[in-house]
């Protein structure tokens, strides 16, 4: 594969984006929820349905107990007689794949959708319909579990591992506090109930409900400048089996920064990134990501504490992209940022994307 | 040749789904045998079942407006081949009518049961009324089936 | 966009139940084999695009597991699911994908395995408020549709049990196709059980287990993969509301299919459909289906989809083969399906088609059709 040098291709902007926030239980239909966000996304980019040439959009028929979960959607996000393709999977894929149609030239403006709610079921439960059900469902495994093991084989000749971790959740849980009871010392965070050993549910993002929009556009080269600019994107499946993995890194994350920097012309990512909006559901995988983006420690990351303010399935790595997105309108200083996301069993799968401002 | 291996797998998932807003106004309808579509101010269609958004015009649905509970056949089959009942699980005892059915005073149309199995008795622009369960639960089940008038 | 063309394809053999291979390994069989088309190294992929209604299977996020089937692991790989569209869903992304110069080979492989899940229950999950308690399912929806069509154009149950042949003859010539029967008459579909009427049990596709793949390349690769590449003309996908009763006379307006084939000739410089096209790949659930798709693709006037099956202009030696393949009526993976019509629209430009081979072929058009009326169309061609 040749790395798309970022200087010939058209530029994918950043036009608009939008969300519900995540919440614990949001009482509306998946349609309410997916309309407050694109209503909010067209009315930052100053843009309306007619100005839209595509959608693509992301949900997981599983998860939403629906079948072609998509055609809940397809009028709020203003598919009909128009063309809407669905990625089961991130939302942050789905932008992936909206810049591809960009840069394809098949369309100009194109809003990307995405949304999940995990009150809806046992979320943990349905993942274990994602895992090989020969080898690996029958033993009861689910994500979390599978979390549990990475965390594990982590801890091992590492003993101040849970109390690094205890103390990332701490900081996160306090960037983002909304519930009083929520534990925000690393002591509260160890005290918490194991949730799969060593991962305790203080270092673990509370579930939620959600849905997230952007509208991502080309314009011209002459245009405003300092819109923030989706600059590289890359993606990686690794093996699904854990055993075929080092579970002490995420290889498929450290593929998939590549691909978004050679992308996006970042030569070295240590002093590359003012920002990092990781999809880090487990306190322990911030410090995969860590390694495997080699962001510096000079990058903030999470500065609302990531997914501690609600991991929204689906959603959450768009979610990511907006956070980058409002962090970096609202500090001239962040010129550049880095959005994650992630599924499956212990980071099996990852999506990147470089974030800077008009031409670097 | 050998045999080959099988893992059987059960499942049994539960999901809770939220109606929406406009959704659960209809179905309170339902309850008091009352049926309401909501009319796009853009190009006039009245839709059933409600939705946030008229998806021809991108404009959101607000005006309601009354439905009767009789209309036109626009389209019929009859069924020989049951599908399964999404609310029980068991499949619905062949063969029985079903009909897409143009209640008076909406644009889109009703997919319902109809009492009458005889293809050659079944046309289309017949009208039919719809027949209520005792009970109402503020479903679309709360109509049995409908009636040919005949 | 950028010039793109399919250069190499792969298939199972589909059948009622591939017992013999676990999902991943049937994933493989079509990836494996379309990259023996191409010549090419599993290493030269650079992603990879998967089609699968897993739900049907009881599965969420099926390509973790099965994505090493089709050589993913240690790539980009993106699953895309858009119920009978999925298959050309996923082939218009990976035509996308590769048009956006990120990519210079990407593989799409659709599969479905009917018989190791329950796909009534998958789609059964339907709006849990509007079309569970009362629901007629996908067969039921559409003898609805299918009465309001044969009133108003006029097409007779004869009509479509022409087409129920065609598609079972046409697919005695494919190894691949699930349904072959090479001796099927009228009689026999006109005699076939009534599922719901007018539809009887030889009108319908089956459910089959099975797997297809196509390999894309970009402009500056194609021609040392493939003597002859099918070059995407026009890539077009339309969407539609989301109930049954949202779509007047569905059939006979198919508005969707409509826009998009008027779109796509129009990028493709198709002026004259029956003449412009050499072979048509359509997506037919049903016989009816195929006969509707001939007004909304221009191929006659409204009204006239009898007479052109009548006349057999359709037909393998007529002036428009449709679906030489046997078509969805033959054969039905769901997440395959799609992948199918352009894969066997793909060899017959490619001069692959073997016994099903149309002489000549320049251009050839791929449908999708899905839900209830989601329609996407490619034209492909030598040039």
């Amino acid at each position: 594969m040749r790395p798309a040098n970022a200087l010939d291709r058209r530029p994918v902007v950043v036009a608009g984006v939008g969300e519900t926030g995540p919440r614990p239980e949001d009482p509306r239909s998946i349609p309410e929820m997916v309309l407050e966000a694109v209503t909010e996304a067209l009315a930052d980019a100053r843009l309306g349905y007619g100005d839209i040439d595509a959608v693509v959009t992301a949900s997981v028929d599983l998860f939403d107990g629906l079948t072609a979960s998509n055609i809940a959607v397809t009028e709020v996000v203003g598919a009909v007689m128009r063309p809407e393709t669905r990625i089961a999977g991130d939302g942050l894929a789905a932008a992936l794949h909206a810049a591809c149609q960009i840069w394809a030239g098949a369309y100009d403006t194109v809003l990307v959708a995405a949304h999940g709610k995990a009150s809806m079921s046992c979320y943990q439960d349905l993942t274990r319909w994602a895992l090989d059900p020969i080898l690996v469902q029958p033993l009861g495994l689910d994500f979390l579990a599978c979390s549990g093991l990475q965390a594990s084989a982590m801890a091992v000749a590492d003993p101040g591992a849970e109390r690094r971790w205890a103390e990332t959740a701490a900081v996160r849980r306090a960037a983002c506090a909304t519930d009083a009871a929520s534990p925000c010392t690393a002591e509260a965070v160890l005290e918490s109930a194991v949730a799969a050993a060593p991962i305790r549910e203080g270092m673990c993002a509370p579930m939620a409900d959600g849905a997230t929009a952007v509208v991502l556009r080309t314009v011209a080269p002459a245009g405003k400048g300092e819109d923030v600019r989706l600059a590289g994107v890359g993606c990686d499946l690794d093996r699904h089996a854990l055993g075929d993995r080092d579970l002490c890194a995420w290889r498929g994350l450290e593929r998939a920064a590549e691909r978004a920097y050679a992308g996006a012309g970042v030569a070295d990512p240590e002093d590359a990134f003012d920002l990092a909006e990781p999809s880090c559901r487990c306190a322990h995988e911030e410090e995969l990501f860590l390694a495997a983006t080699g962001v510096g420690a000079g990058t903030l990351v999470s500065p609302s504490g990531g997914l501690f303010a609600g991991d929204v399935p689906v959603a959450a790595g768009l979610s990511r992209l907006v956070a980058a997105v409002r962090h970096m309108r609202g500090d001239a200083g962040c010129r550049r940022a880095l959005a994650h996301g992630a599924w499956g069993p212990a980071g099996q799968a990852h999506v990147v994307a470089v974030l800077d401002r008009g031409t670097a | 040749m050998s045999e080959h291996l099988t893992v059987p797998i059960e499942m049994a998932l539960t999901w809770r789904y939220a109606s929406g807003s406009a959704m659960e106004r209809f179905a309170a309808g339902l309850r008091e045998r009352r049926i309401a579509a909501l009319r796009c101010d853009g190009c006039g269609r009245r839709y059933l079942p409600p939705r946030p958004l008229c998806g021809n015009c991108r404009l959101p649905l607000a005006e309601w407006v009354p439905v009767a509970d009789e209309g036109a056949l626009e389209a019929w089959t009859v069924m020989h081949l049951p599908i399964l009942d999404g609310r029980t699980g068991e499949p619905r005892e062949a063969p029985y009518g079903m009909g897409l059915i143009r209640l008076d005073g909406a644009d889109t149309t009703v997919n319902h049961y109809l009492d009458e199995r005889d293809p050659e008795r079944l046309a289309i622009g017949m009208r039919v009324r719809a027949v209520w369960r005792g009970d109402l639960r503020g479903a679309m089940d709360d109509i049995l089936h409908f009636e040919v008038l005949r | 966009m950028r010039r793109v063309a399919v250069v190499a394809t792969g298939q199972t053999e589909h059948a009622r139940s591939r017992d013999d291979l676990s999902q991943p390994e049937l994933v493989r069989q079509a990836a494996g084999r379309a990259l023996s088309d191409a010549g090419l190294e599993p290493d030269a992929v650079d992603a990879v695009v998967i089609s699968n209604m897993e739900l049907f299977e009881g599965r969420a996020l099926p390509e973790l597991w099965v994505g090493e089937g089709a050589f993913a692991s240690g790539k980009p790989c993106l699953k895309v699911a858009t119920g009978g569209t999925s298959g050309t869903s996923a082939c218009i992304a990976g035509f996308h994908q590769v048009a956006s110069g990120l990519f210079d080979v990407v593989l799409v492989v659709g599969f479905e395995k009917h018989s190791e899940g329950h796909t009534q229950t998958g789609m059964a999950l339907t709006d849990p408020f509007w079309d569970r308690a009362v629901a007629s399912g996908a067969l039921g929806n559409f003898a609805l549709s299918i009465s309001q069509y044969m009133a108003e154009r006029g097409v007779t149950e004869e009509h479509a049990a022409r087409v129920a042949v065609k598609a079972r003859r046409n697919a005695a010539r494919n190894p691949h196709a699930h349904l072959r029967m090479p001796d099927i008459t009228v009689e026999e579909v006109l005699a076939s059980r009534i599922l719901a009427h007018p539809v009887r049990m030889l009108d319908m596709c089956p459910q089959s287990d099975g797997a297809c793949a196509i390999v894309v390349a970009g402009e500056d690769r194609a021609a040392g993969l493939c003597e002859r590449p099918a070059w995407v003309k026009a890539a077009v996908t339309r969407h539609e509301q989301p109930y049954i009763g949202d779509i007047d006379r569905r059939l006979a307006s198919m508005r969707t299919l409509r826009e998009a084939a008027r779109r796509a000739y129009e990028l493709a410089d198709i002026r004259e459909p029956l003449g412009d096209f050499d072979v048509a790949e359509i997506y037919e659930p049903v016989s009816y289906s195929e006969l509707a798709w001939y007004e909304a693709l221009g191929f006659c006037e409204d009204g006239e989809a009898g007479r052109l099956i009548e006349a057999g202009r359709t037909e393998m030696e007529g002036d428009l083969p449709v679906n030489p393949s046997g078509g969805v009526l033959s054969t039905n993976p769901v997440g395959a399906s799609g992948v199918i019509r352009v894969a066997e629209a793909a060899l017959q430009v490619m001069g692959r088609g073997g016994e099903r081979q149309v002489p000549g072929v320049e251009t050839a058009l791929a449908t999708g059709y899905g839900v209830y009326a989601w329609a996407d169309v490619v034209v492909l061609g030598s040039a």
